[in-house]
Protein backbone atom coordinates (compact mmCIF):
# COMPACT_ATOMS: atom_id res chain seq x y z
CA UNK A 1 0.00 0.00 0.00
CA UNK A 2 1.31 3.13 -0.67
CA UNK A 3 1.40 6.33 1.35
CA UNK A 4 -0.07 9.67 -0.28
CA UNK A 5 0.66 12.89 0.89
CA UNK A 6 -1.10 15.04 -1.86
CA UNK A 7 -3.90 15.21 0.15
CA UNK A 8 -2.13 16.64 2.99
CA UNK A 9 0.45 18.62 1.65
CA UNK A 10 -2.61 21.44 0.06
CA UNK A 11 -3.66 21.74 3.81
CA UNK A 12 -0.60 22.67 5.39
CA UNK A 13 -2.14 25.95 5.58
CA UNK A 14 -4.53 24.27 8.53
CA UNK A 15 -1.27 22.70 10.13
CA UNK A 16 0.82 25.99 10.16
CA UNK A 17 -2.25 28.13 11.78
CA UNK A 18 -2.84 25.09 14.36
CA UNK A 19 0.79 24.99 15.32
CA UNK A 20 0.70 28.63 15.54
CA UNK A 21 -2.26 28.18 18.64
CA UNK A 22 0.47 25.90 19.64
CA UNK A 23 3.05 28.48 19.94
CA UNK A 24 0.54 31.10 21.15
CA UNK A 25 -0.84 29.30 23.96
CA UNK A 26 2.42 27.25 25.26
CA UNK A 27 3.56 30.78 24.96
CA UNK A 28 1.07 32.30 27.74
CA UNK A 29 1.03 29.42 29.53
CA UNK A 30 5.35 29.22 29.68
CA UNK A 31 4.76 33.07 30.97
CA UNK A 32 1.99 32.81 32.95
CA UNK A 33 2.98 29.73 34.66
CA UNK A 34 6.37 30.85 35.56
CA UNK A 35 5.32 34.33 36.96
CA UNK A 36 3.42 32.29 39.34
CA UNK A 37 5.73 29.33 39.42
CA UNK A 38 8.60 31.62 40.67
CA UNK A 39 5.88 32.43 43.38
CA UNK A 40 5.27 29.26 44.83
CA UNK A 41 9.14 28.19 44.46
CA UNK A 42 9.55 31.55 46.85
CA UNK A 43 6.92 30.71 49.34
CA UNK A 44 8.20 27.00 49.18
CA UNK A 45 11.50 28.05 51.01
CA UNK A 46 10.51 31.68 52.57
CA UNK A 47 10.50 30.96 56.33
CA UNK A 48 7.43 31.52 57.14
CA UNK A 49 5.73 27.91 57.89
CA UNK A 50 1.87 28.81 56.85
CA UNK A 51 3.33 29.73 53.58
CA UNK A 52 5.91 26.98 52.88
CA UNK A 53 2.47 24.39 53.55
CA UNK A 54 0.02 26.34 51.15
CA UNK A 55 2.71 26.44 48.26
CA UNK A 56 3.88 22.55 49.38
CA UNK A 57 0.42 21.53 49.02
CA UNK A 58 -0.18 23.70 45.74
CA UNK A 59 2.33 21.51 44.41
CA UNK A 60 1.37 18.25 45.73
CA UNK A 61 -2.23 18.68 44.00
CA UNK A 62 -1.26 20.04 41.05
CA UNK A 63 1.37 17.45 40.35
CA UNK A 64 -0.86 14.85 41.79
CA UNK A 65 -4.11 14.81 38.92
CA UNK A 66 -3.18 14.76 35.68
CA UNK A 67 -3.36 17.62 33.62
CA UNK A 68 -6.43 16.84 31.25
CA UNK A 69 -8.53 16.55 34.97
CA UNK A 70 -7.26 20.13 35.74
CA UNK A 71 -8.75 21.29 32.17
CA UNK A 72 -12.05 19.28 32.49
CA UNK A 73 -12.32 20.67 36.52
CA UNK A 74 -11.79 24.64 35.12
CA UNK A 75 -13.98 24.41 31.80
CA UNK A 76 -16.43 21.89 32.83
CA UNK A 77 -16.39 22.43 36.56
CA UNK A 78 -15.76 25.81 37.34
CA UNK A 79 -19.31 27.42 35.77
CA UNK A 80 -21.11 25.33 38.35
CA UNK A 81 -19.41 28.40 40.73
CA UNK A 82 -20.68 30.72 37.91
CA UNK A 83 -17.18 31.16 36.69
CA UNK A 84 -17.38 30.95 32.83
CA UNK A 85 -14.22 30.69 31.00
CA UNK A 86 -13.82 30.40 27.07
CA UNK A 87 -12.22 27.67 25.47
CA UNK A 88 -9.36 29.42 25.25
CA UNK A 89 -9.54 31.16 28.61
CA UNK A 90 -9.57 27.79 30.08
CA UNK A 91 -6.82 25.70 28.41
CA UNK A 92 -4.28 28.76 29.10
CA UNK A 93 -5.70 29.25 32.77
CA UNK A 94 -5.24 25.32 33.07
CA UNK A 95 -1.85 24.74 31.72
CA UNK A 96 -0.30 28.22 33.48
CA UNK A 97 -1.54 26.48 36.73
CA UNK A 98 -0.59 23.50 36.09
CA UNK A 99 3.28 24.48 35.01
CA UNK A 100 3.44 26.50 37.63
CA UNK A 101 3.49 23.39 39.94
CA UNK A 102 6.29 21.97 38.09
CA UNK A 103 7.75 25.30 37.50
CA UNK A 104 7.74 26.03 41.10
CA UNK A 105 9.36 22.84 42.22
CA UNK A 106 12.54 24.13 39.61
CA UNK A 107 12.65 27.31 41.45
CA UNK A 108 12.95 25.64 44.75
CA UNK A 109 15.54 23.52 43.77
CA UNK A 110 17.61 26.03 42.20
CA UNK A 111 17.17 28.29 45.53
CA UNK A 112 18.07 25.62 47.65
CA UNK A 113 21.23 24.74 45.45
CA UNK A 114 22.48 28.49 46.03
CA UNK A 115 25.47 27.85 48.76
CA UNK A 116 24.33 28.85 52.28
CA UNK A 117 27.30 31.21 52.38
CA UNK A 118 25.64 33.21 49.50
CA UNK A 119 22.70 34.01 51.84
CA UNK A 120 25.13 34.76 54.88
CA UNK A 121 27.82 37.05 53.10
CA UNK A 122 24.41 39.66 51.30
CA UNK A 123 23.23 39.34 55.13
CA UNK A 124 26.04 40.42 57.26
CA UNK A 125 25.94 42.83 54.26
CA UNK A 126 23.08 44.42 55.12
CA UNK A 127 20.52 43.30 52.72
CA UNK A 128 17.01 42.49 53.49
CA UNK A 129 15.67 38.52 52.99
CA UNK A 130 13.75 40.01 50.03
CA UNK A 131 17.08 41.79 48.67
CA UNK A 132 19.12 38.89 49.01
CA UNK A 133 16.82 36.88 47.30
CA UNK A 134 16.40 39.54 44.45
CA UNK A 135 19.72 40.47 43.87
CA UNK A 136 21.66 37.74 45.20
CA UNK A 137 20.25 34.07 45.31
CA UNK A 138 17.80 34.43 42.42
CA UNK A 139 20.08 35.48 39.59
CA UNK A 140 22.34 32.66 40.72
CA UNK A 141 19.39 29.73 40.91
CA UNK A 142 17.60 31.40 37.54
CA UNK A 143 21.38 30.00 35.85
CA UNK A 144 20.92 26.75 37.72
CA UNK A 145 17.43 26.47 36.41
CA UNK A 146 17.81 27.11 32.95
CA UNK A 147 18.47 23.49 31.84
CA UNK A 148 14.98 22.41 33.67
CA UNK A 149 13.14 25.45 32.68
CA UNK A 150 13.77 24.52 29.29
CA UNK A 151 12.36 21.12 29.46
CA UNK A 152 9.27 22.62 31.31
CA UNK A 153 8.51 24.52 27.55
CA UNK A 154 9.08 21.44 25.56
CA UNK A 155 6.36 19.75 27.75
CA UNK A 156 4.09 22.79 27.82
CA UNK A 157 4.51 22.40 23.85
CA UNK A 158 3.47 18.45 24.31
CA UNK A 159 0.68 19.02 26.66
CA UNK A 160 -0.47 21.88 25.02
CA UNK A 161 -2.41 19.46 22.44
CA UNK A 162 -4.45 18.43 25.44
CA UNK A 163 -6.29 21.48 24.28
CA UNK A 164 -8.02 19.96 21.25
CA UNK A 165 -10.13 18.82 23.84
CA UNK A 166 -11.54 22.05 24.51
CA UNK A 167 -12.34 22.40 20.71
CA UNK A 168 -9.30 24.77 20.52
CA UNK A 169 -7.84 24.27 16.95
CA UNK A 170 -4.45 23.98 18.02
CA UNK A 171 -2.27 21.84 15.99
CA UNK A 172 -3.41 18.07 17.17
CA UNK A 173 -7.11 19.44 16.70
CA UNK A 174 -6.20 20.74 13.11
CA UNK A 175 -4.31 17.26 12.65
CA UNK A 176 -8.16 15.75 13.68
CA UNK A 177 -9.80 18.41 11.27
CA UNK A 178 -7.48 17.35 7.86
CA UNK A 179 -8.18 13.56 8.75
CA UNK A 180 -11.70 13.92 9.20
CA UNK A 181 -12.15 15.66 5.33
CA UNK A 182 -8.96 13.45 3.82
CA UNK A 183 -9.18 10.37 5.64
CA UNK A 184 -5.61 10.45 5.17
CA UNK A 185 -4.66 9.64 9.23
CA UNK A 186 -1.43 8.18 8.73
CA UNK A 187 -0.14 10.90 6.49
CA UNK A 188 -2.08 13.99 8.53
CA UNK A 189 -0.44 12.36 12.14
CA UNK A 190 3.07 12.26 10.65
CA UNK A 191 2.68 15.52 9.31
CA UNK A 192 1.31 16.72 12.98
CA UNK A 193 4.30 14.77 14.81
CA UNK A 194 7.03 16.27 12.06
CA UNK A 195 5.72 19.47 13.52
CA UNK A 196 5.61 19.04 16.89
CA UNK A 197 9.64 17.49 16.63
CA UNK A 198 10.31 21.24 15.11
CA UNK A 199 8.96 22.91 17.40
CA UNK A 200 10.26 21.67 20.49
CA UNK A 201 13.72 20.96 18.72
CA UNK A 202 13.59 24.57 17.60
CA UNK A 203 13.11 25.13 21.48
CA UNK A 204 15.95 23.20 22.90
CA UNK A 205 17.81 24.40 20.38
CA UNK A 206 17.22 27.94 21.50
CA UNK A 207 17.56 27.13 25.05
CA UNK A 208 20.48 25.40 25.03
CA UNK A 209 21.77 29.18 23.10
CA UNK A 210 20.65 30.73 26.07
CA UNK A 211 22.33 28.96 28.81
CA UNK A 212 25.91 28.90 26.83
CA UNK A 213 25.24 32.83 26.75
CA UNK A 214 24.22 33.12 30.09
CA UNK A 215 27.24 30.79 31.03
CA UNK A 216 29.84 32.80 29.85
CA UNK A 217 31.52 34.60 33.16
CA UNK B 1 33.93 57.32 68.79
CA UNK B 2 30.73 55.02 69.54
CA UNK B 3 27.65 56.63 68.88
CA UNK B 4 25.01 58.06 71.69
CA UNK B 5 23.78 54.44 71.88
CA UNK B 6 27.00 54.00 74.01
CA UNK B 7 26.23 52.60 77.71
CA UNK B 8 28.68 53.11 80.80
CA UNK B 9 32.45 52.06 80.51
CA UNK B 10 31.54 49.04 77.81
CA UNK B 11 33.94 48.38 75.12
CA UNK B 12 33.08 48.83 71.10
CA UNK B 13 31.98 45.21 71.76
CA UNK B 14 30.78 43.79 75.15
CA UNK B 15 29.74 39.98 74.79
CA UNK B 16 27.84 38.88 78.28
CA UNK B 17 26.72 35.34 79.51
CA UNK B 18 26.87 34.26 75.42
CA UNK B 19 25.59 30.61 75.52
CA UNK B 20 24.63 28.62 72.50
CA UNK B 21 23.40 25.07 72.05
CA UNK B 22 22.78 23.35 68.12
CA UNK B 23 20.79 20.33 69.33
CA UNK B 24 22.25 19.08 72.53
CA UNK B 25 25.44 20.09 71.79
CA UNK B 26 26.34 22.98 73.97
CA UNK B 27 28.85 24.90 71.22
CA UNK B 28 29.28 28.04 73.48
CA UNK B 29 28.59 27.90 77.62
CA UNK B 30 29.13 31.04 78.44
CA UNK B 31 31.40 33.51 76.89
CA UNK B 32 32.28 36.92 78.04
CA UNK B 33 34.23 39.59 76.26
CA UNK B 34 35.35 43.26 75.90
CA UNK B 35 36.35 44.38 72.88
CA UNK B 36 37.42 48.27 72.68
CA UNK B 37 37.76 50.24 69.99
CA UNK B 38 40.75 49.94 67.69
CA UNK B 39 42.12 46.89 69.24
CA UNK B 40 43.07 43.67 67.83
CA UNK B 41 41.65 40.99 69.18
CA UNK B 42 42.99 37.34 67.72
CA UNK B 43 40.82 34.39 69.07
CA UNK B 44 42.60 30.81 69.00
CA UNK B 45 41.99 27.23 69.95
CA UNK B 46 41.41 23.77 68.74
CA UNK B 47 38.46 23.42 66.18
CA UNK B 48 35.28 22.40 67.75
CA UNK B 49 36.21 24.95 70.66
CA UNK B 50 33.21 27.73 69.12
CA UNK B 51 35.39 29.94 68.00
CA UNK B 52 33.66 30.27 64.53
CA UNK B 53 30.09 30.39 66.54
CA UNK B 54 31.33 33.31 69.10
CA UNK B 55 31.95 35.52 65.45
CA UNK B 56 28.80 34.53 64.04
CA UNK B 57 26.64 35.43 66.99
CA UNK B 58 28.66 38.82 66.99
CA UNK B 59 27.22 39.79 63.30
CA UNK B 60 24.13 37.77 64.33
CA UNK B 61 24.26 34.82 61.80
CA UNK B 62 23.54 33.12 64.66
CA UNK B 63 20.92 33.82 66.48
CA UNK B 64 22.03 33.47 70.73
CA UNK B 65 20.01 31.36 73.23
CA UNK B 66 21.08 33.35 75.97
CA UNK B 67 23.12 36.53 77.17
CA UNK B 68 23.84 39.02 74.92
CA UNK B 69 26.00 40.89 72.24
CA UNK B 70 26.66 44.42 72.10
CA UNK B 71 28.37 46.40 69.54
CA UNK B 72 28.78 50.32 69.99
CA UNK B 73 25.69 50.47 72.78
CA UNK B 74 23.25 48.55 70.27
CA UNK B 75 22.53 44.84 71.50
CA UNK B 76 22.45 43.19 67.95
CA UNK B 77 21.60 39.82 69.90
CA UNK B 78 17.55 41.30 70.76
CA UNK B 79 16.50 40.61 66.95
CA UNK B 80 15.12 43.87 66.44
CA UNK B 81 17.32 45.35 64.10
CA UNK B 82 17.67 45.60 60.35
CA UNK B 83 20.27 43.74 58.41
CA UNK B 84 21.35 46.93 57.45
CA UNK B 85 22.00 48.70 60.82
CA UNK B 86 23.97 45.61 61.71
CA UNK B 87 26.21 45.84 58.56
CA UNK B 88 27.39 48.75 59.45
CA UNK B 89 28.51 48.09 62.81
CA UNK B 90 30.51 45.02 61.85
CA UNK B 91 31.77 43.31 58.54
CA UNK B 92 32.23 39.78 58.58
CA UNK B 93 35.26 37.87 56.89
CA UNK B 94 34.30 34.15 55.73
CA UNK B 95 36.90 31.61 55.23
CA UNK B 96 35.73 30.75 51.81
CA UNK B 97 35.09 34.32 50.59
CA UNK B 98 31.58 34.06 49.63
CA UNK B 99 31.85 36.67 46.70
CA UNK B 100 28.69 36.64 44.74
CA UNK B 101 30.06 34.78 41.41
CA UNK B 102 27.49 36.45 39.23
CA UNK B 103 28.69 39.55 39.81
CA UNK B 104 32.07 41.75 38.62
CA UNK B 105 34.60 42.47 41.36
CA UNK B 106 33.48 46.23 41.16
CA UNK B 107 29.46 45.18 41.50
CA UNK B 108 30.49 42.94 44.61
CA UNK B 109 31.47 46.16 46.70
CA UNK B 110 28.74 48.19 45.39
CA UNK B 111 25.77 46.02 45.66
CA UNK B 112 24.99 46.66 49.67
CA UNK B 113 26.14 50.66 49.42
CA UNK B 114 23.28 50.94 46.69
CA UNK B 115 20.74 49.06 48.00
CA UNK B 116 20.88 49.62 51.67
CA UNK B 117 22.92 53.20 52.73
CA UNK B 118 21.39 54.17 49.14
CA UNK B 119 24.14 55.50 48.04
CA UNK B 120 24.70 56.30 44.06
CA UNK B 121 25.74 53.67 41.83
CA UNK B 122 28.36 56.42 40.81
CA UNK B 123 29.22 57.79 44.21
CA UNK B 124 29.87 53.63 44.58
CA UNK B 125 31.58 53.25 42.28
CA UNK B 126 34.24 55.62 43.51
CA UNK B 127 34.08 54.42 46.85
CA UNK B 128 34.76 50.58 45.45
CA UNK B 129 37.46 51.73 43.37
CA UNK B 130 39.37 53.52 46.36
CA UNK B 131 38.75 50.53 48.05
CA UNK B 132 40.24 48.07 45.64
CA UNK B 133 43.10 50.24 45.15
CA UNK B 134 43.72 50.11 49.39
CA UNK B 135 43.96 46.02 49.00
CA UNK B 136 45.90 46.28 45.70
CA UNK B 137 42.89 44.66 43.17
CA UNK B 138 42.58 48.08 40.96
CA UNK B 139 43.31 46.10 38.10
CA UNK B 140 41.22 43.84 38.53
CA UNK B 141 37.56 45.72 39.07
CA UNK B 142 35.58 44.30 36.11
CA UNK B 143 36.96 40.30 36.59
CA UNK B 144 34.47 37.95 38.45
CA UNK B 145 35.25 35.94 41.24
CA UNK B 146 35.86 32.91 39.56
CA UNK B 147 38.58 34.17 37.36
CA UNK B 148 40.74 35.13 41.18
CA UNK B 149 42.98 33.29 42.87
CA UNK B 150 41.88 32.38 46.60
CA UNK B 151 44.15 35.19 48.10
CA UNK B 152 42.88 37.70 45.17
CA UNK B 153 39.10 36.85 46.71
CA UNK B 154 39.48 37.44 50.16
CA UNK B 155 41.22 40.83 49.09
CA UNK B 156 37.83 41.71 47.41
CA UNK B 157 35.98 40.32 49.98
CA UNK B 158 37.82 42.51 52.42
CA UNK B 159 37.08 45.90 50.35
CA UNK B 160 33.16 44.37 50.16
CA UNK B 161 32.87 44.60 54.00
CA UNK B 162 34.85 48.02 54.24
CA UNK B 163 32.57 49.46 51.59
CA UNK B 164 29.58 49.47 54.06
CA UNK B 165 32.28 51.51 56.01
CA UNK B 166 31.73 49.00 59.83
CA UNK B 167 33.25 50.14 62.90
CA UNK B 168 34.63 46.49 63.61
CA UNK B 169 35.77 43.74 61.28
CA UNK B 170 34.97 40.35 62.25
CA UNK B 171 37.70 37.48 60.44
CA UNK B 172 36.66 34.13 60.66
CA UNK B 173 39.50 31.99 59.56
CA UNK B 174 40.34 34.19 56.40
CA UNK B 175 43.36 32.13 55.67
CA UNK B 176 42.21 28.98 56.11
CA UNK B 177 40.99 28.07 52.82
CA UNK B 178 44.04 29.34 50.71
CA UNK B 179 46.88 27.82 49.28
CA UNK B 180 50.07 28.36 51.58
CA UNK B 181 51.71 30.92 49.05
CA UNK B 182 48.58 33.66 49.07
CA UNK B 183 48.47 33.59 52.99
CA UNK B 184 50.88 36.03 52.90
CA UNK B 185 48.72 39.30 50.81
CA UNK B 186 46.18 38.76 52.89
CA UNK B 187 47.37 38.99 56.48
CA UNK B 188 49.21 42.19 54.73
CA UNK B 189 45.67 43.78 53.93
CA UNK B 190 44.71 42.68 57.45
CA UNK B 191 47.91 43.98 58.96
CA UNK B 192 47.54 47.93 57.01
CA UNK B 193 43.44 47.89 58.27
CA UNK B 194 45.22 46.97 62.32
CA UNK B 195 47.65 49.82 61.53
CA UNK B 196 44.54 52.17 60.46
CA UNK B 197 42.96 51.74 63.74
CA UNK B 198 40.08 49.67 62.56
CA UNK B 199 38.70 46.79 65.66
CA UNK B 200 39.37 43.69 64.83
CA UNK B 201 38.22 40.58 66.04
CA UNK B 202 40.03 37.52 64.43
CA UNK B 203 39.57 33.56 64.57
CA UNK B 204 42.94 32.22 63.36
CA UNK B 205 45.03 29.25 63.15
CA UNK B 206 47.97 31.60 62.12
CA UNK B 207 50.09 32.27 65.48
CA UNK B 208 52.57 34.49 64.04
CA UNK B 209 50.38 37.09 62.86
CA UNK B 210 48.09 36.37 65.93
CA UNK B 211 51.04 37.22 67.63
CA UNK B 212 52.51 40.21 65.86
CA UNK B 213 49.74 41.90 64.51
CA UNK B 214 47.15 41.48 67.96
CA UNK B 215 46.61 43.58 71.07
CA UNK B 216 45.46 40.98 72.76
CA UNK B 217 44.79 37.02 72.30
CA UNK B 218 42.04 35.12 73.61
CA UNK B 219 42.65 31.22 73.91
CA UNK B 220 39.22 29.49 73.56
CA UNK B 221 38.24 25.75 74.59
CA UNK B 222 35.17 23.57 74.49
CA UNK B 223 32.85 26.44 74.57
CA UNK B 224 34.33 28.92 76.92
CA UNK B 225 36.95 31.51 77.15
CA UNK B 226 40.29 29.64 79.13
CA UNK B 227 42.53 32.18 78.92
CA UNK B 228 43.84 35.65 77.43
CA UNK B 229 46.02 38.37 77.27
CA UNK B 230 48.69 40.51 75.49
CA UNK B 231 50.40 37.83 73.10
CA UNK B 232 53.72 37.76 74.61
CA UNK B 233 51.96 36.72 77.71
CA UNK B 234 49.46 33.80 75.90
CA UNK B 235 52.48 32.73 73.89
CA UNK B 236 55.67 32.64 75.57
CA UNK B 237 53.63 32.10 79.33
CA UNK B 238 50.49 30.42 79.14
CA UNK B 239 48.79 30.46 82.19
CA UNK B 240 46.91 27.16 82.18
CA UNK B 241 47.53 23.83 80.84
CA UNK B 242 45.10 23.02 77.74
CA UNK B 243 46.96 26.49 76.73
CA UNK B 244 49.75 24.95 76.70
CA UNK B 245 48.98 21.54 75.53
CA UNK B 246 46.90 23.11 72.48
CA UNK B 247 50.60 25.47 71.86
CA UNK B 248 52.18 22.22 72.50
CA UNK B 249 50.14 20.36 69.73
CA UNK B 250 50.70 23.29 66.79
CA UNK B 251 54.26 22.97 67.42
CA UNK B 252 54.50 18.90 66.96
CA UNK B 253 51.99 19.45 64.02
CA UNK B 254 53.83 22.20 61.54
CA UNK B 255 57.03 20.60 60.20
CA UNK B 256 59.96 22.19 59.73
CA UNK B 257 60.57 26.12 58.67
CA UNK B 258 57.28 26.77 60.78
CA UNK B 259 58.60 24.42 64.03
CA UNK B 260 60.77 27.56 64.16
CA UNK B 261 58.34 30.03 63.89
CA UNK B 262 55.72 28.49 66.09
CA UNK B 263 58.59 27.81 68.45
CA UNK B 264 59.17 31.54 68.47
CA UNK B 265 55.69 32.06 69.99
CA UNK B 266 56.27 30.06 72.20
CA UNK B 267 59.90 30.82 73.88
CA UNK B 268 60.67 33.30 71.74
CA UNK B 269 58.65 36.27 73.59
Amino acid sequence: MGFDFSLVIPRMGLFLDGALVTVETSAMALLFGSILGVVVGILRVVPLKPLQVLAACYIYVIRGTPALTQLFFIYFGLPSLGINLSGMASGVLGLSLNSAGYVGEIVRGGIEGVPAGQWEASRVLGLSYAKSMRFVILPQAVRSMLPAFGNEFVTLIKESSLLSTLAITELTMAGQQVRSVTYASFETFIVVGAIYLALTSITGFGLRFVEKKWNVV
Amino acid sequence: MCDAMESGSQGIISVRGLRKSFGRNEVLKGIDLDVSEGEVVSVIGPSGSGKSTLARCMCRLERVDCGSVSLCGLEVSSGRHRNGDIARLVGMIFQQFNLYPHLSVLQNITLSPVRTLGMSREEAEVLAYGLLAEVGMSDKASARPRQLSGGQQQRVAIARALAMHPRIMLFDEPTSALDPELVGEVLEVMARLAESGMTMVIITHEMTFARDVSDRVVFMDDGAIVEQGAPSVVFSNPQHARTRQFLQRLLVASGGGSVVRTGECVNGL
